[in-house]
This record gives structure tokens, sequence and C-alpha cells, in this order.
């Protein structure tokens, strides 16, 4: 019985390692009420919706076309790649980089970034919400 | 004590002799190394490092904005230790390439060595300065990827 009880205990444990922290949870539901206060048909942010964005294809400021995926690859758990200046860059997958989604300043700020170098604009409280959903599955 | 003095003007003058003291800011190397190799701040000026910060929203084409904070922390360090050597003289651009010592430095590399992927461009300082990080420039370290050393 007690082994039982640890096995569930360890992968309830497992399960949350997926999970945002207090914190980025308090970010999310940020997000939340301002994508309903912009849409009042919103009804909770859609990892698919975000994997869709995060490797959708826009013209980039350089005449060259950008997606998330052009320096962060297709697969979040691998290493990628500035596309201006070459150096490399930690995978962005939660499950194998644990530091990924942890600190709401951190977060904030690539948003923003890389919202507005892909998008040329920053993103909606959806977007954002979206594309975080799908890289914490990651 | 003439012999300090002497010393000193010795040293001042070769204000750039290959060597730079290292970054020694952990802000700076966090927010800006992370994306590029992180330039000390003597390779330019004051003026320069003023206009770079002025106008990170569109830094060489990417948004590398900071919040306030960071942003007036970075500032001030890069401001406080800017250089004034001869990389720096007549070069307020944002590039530290644009330095007529650097242009000078540089003029003998063949382009297809920088634009081979292994380089990129002249501002991949550490694709052949081995030591670049060190905040040494010295001829020595110079190892040019598919090429060799530099003598």
């Amino acid at each position: 019985m007690k082994k039982l009880l640890l096995m569930v205990g360890l992968s309830i444990l497992a399960l949350q390692a997926q999970e945002f922290n207090a914190p980025m949870q308090t970010y999310m539901q940020a997000l939340s009420l301002e994508a309903k206060n912009t849409d009042s048909t919103f009804n909770g942010f859609d990892a698919k919706r975000g994997e869709t964005l995060f490797q959708s294809k826009h013209m980039g400021k350089k005449g060259v076309e950008i997606s998330c995926t052009t320096c962060h690859t297709i697969n979040l758990k691998n290493n990628g790649q500035n596309v201006n200046t070459n150096k490399s860059i930690l995978p962005l997958a939660p499950s194998v980089n644990t530091g990924r989604l942890s600190d709401v300043k951190e977060v904030e700020k690539w948003l923003r970034r890389n919202f507005n170098d892909v998008l040329n604009r920053e993103g909606t409280a959806r977007e954002k919400g979206d594309v975080l959903s799908y890289i914490i599955t990651q | 004590m003439k012999k300090i003095i002497l010393g000193t003007m010795v040293v001042a003058s070769l204000a750039f002799s290959g060597s730079v003291p290292v970054v020694a800011d952990a802000l700076y190397q966090k927010e800006c190394a992370s994306c590029h190799f992180g330039y000390q701040p003597a390779l330019l000026n004051k003026a320069s490092w003023e206009k770079v910060m002025g106008s990170l929203s569109d830094h060489f084409g990417t948004d590398a904005s900071l919040n306030k904070e960071d942003h007036q922390a970075i500032l001030s360090y890069l401001v406080r230790n800017a250089g004034n050597g001869k990389i720096t003289t007549n070069n307020d651009t944002t590039r530290i390439t644009q330095s007529a010592y650097f242009k000078k430095e540089h003029r003998k590399i063949p382009l297809n060595v920088i634009t081979q992927k292994e380089v990129g461009s002249l501002a991949n300082c550490m694709a052949c300065h081995t030591t670049a990080d060190k905040g040494s420039y010295s001829e020595r370290d110079i190892v040019v990827p598919n090429y060799g050393r530099w003598e």
C-alpha cells in the first residue's frame, strides 16, 4: 500500500513537472482575463492553436520568411540557433530545460521581442496564452 | 617615480594593444550575450553605446528591448566602461566594425573566409579570436576556421 501511494505520489509529481509554477499561473490568469475582455467568446487557451501559431510563417523585417521555428526548430526539445548571429539557443521545452517558462519577467520579455520579430507586432493576450500553453506541454 | 609615470604613459598610449578589460557585469552578460558575443564595453565609445542602447527595439533588425530598470543598469555599465582608445577613435556609429582601426586590422582577410558559415560576419569575434571572451585579441590567439593560424 505504501508503495502504491509512493508511486501515485511520484506520478503526480511527474505530471506537475509539466505545469506552470505559481507566478506563471497568475500570469496566465491575467492573460486569460485580458483575452476575455477583448473577446467575449473566448473560452480558454488552446495548445493546438499555439502550436499552429508557433509554426506559422510570416514575412520578417529582413525580407525573408520567418517563424518561431526558424530559431527554435520544430522540435522544442532540441537546441535552436539564432538566425542572425548563429549563437546556439538552449531548448525551449520545459521537459528538458527546467528553467523555461519559470520566470514571468523573462517570459514577458521574450514574448514581446519575438512576436515583434516574427509577426512585426506584439502578441495579443490570446496568442501569448496559446503559445505558452503549447510550449508547456513540450 | 619618473619611471612609474613613464610606464603609465606607455600603458595609456596602448589603450588598445590587442586586449580590453573583460565583461564584468552579470546583467550585461545575461541580457546581451544570450544572443551574441558579449562585446567588451571598451570596444565602443560612450556616444556609440548611447546610440546602441537608444535603439534596442530595432537592434540590427531585431527587437532586443529591455525593461526600464535593466535598460538603465546596462546603459550605466556600458557608459562607465566605454572605450577611448584607438579602436573607438572617430567611430560614433553603433558598429565596432566601422572603426578605422578595426578596418585596418581586418583588411587582409579574404571575403570568402568571412562569409563562410563558421564565421558569417566580422561581428563574430569568437569565430577566429579564440580568446576574445577573455578580452584578448592578440594575433597569436587567432585561429581562422578552415584556414589556420593568422601569422
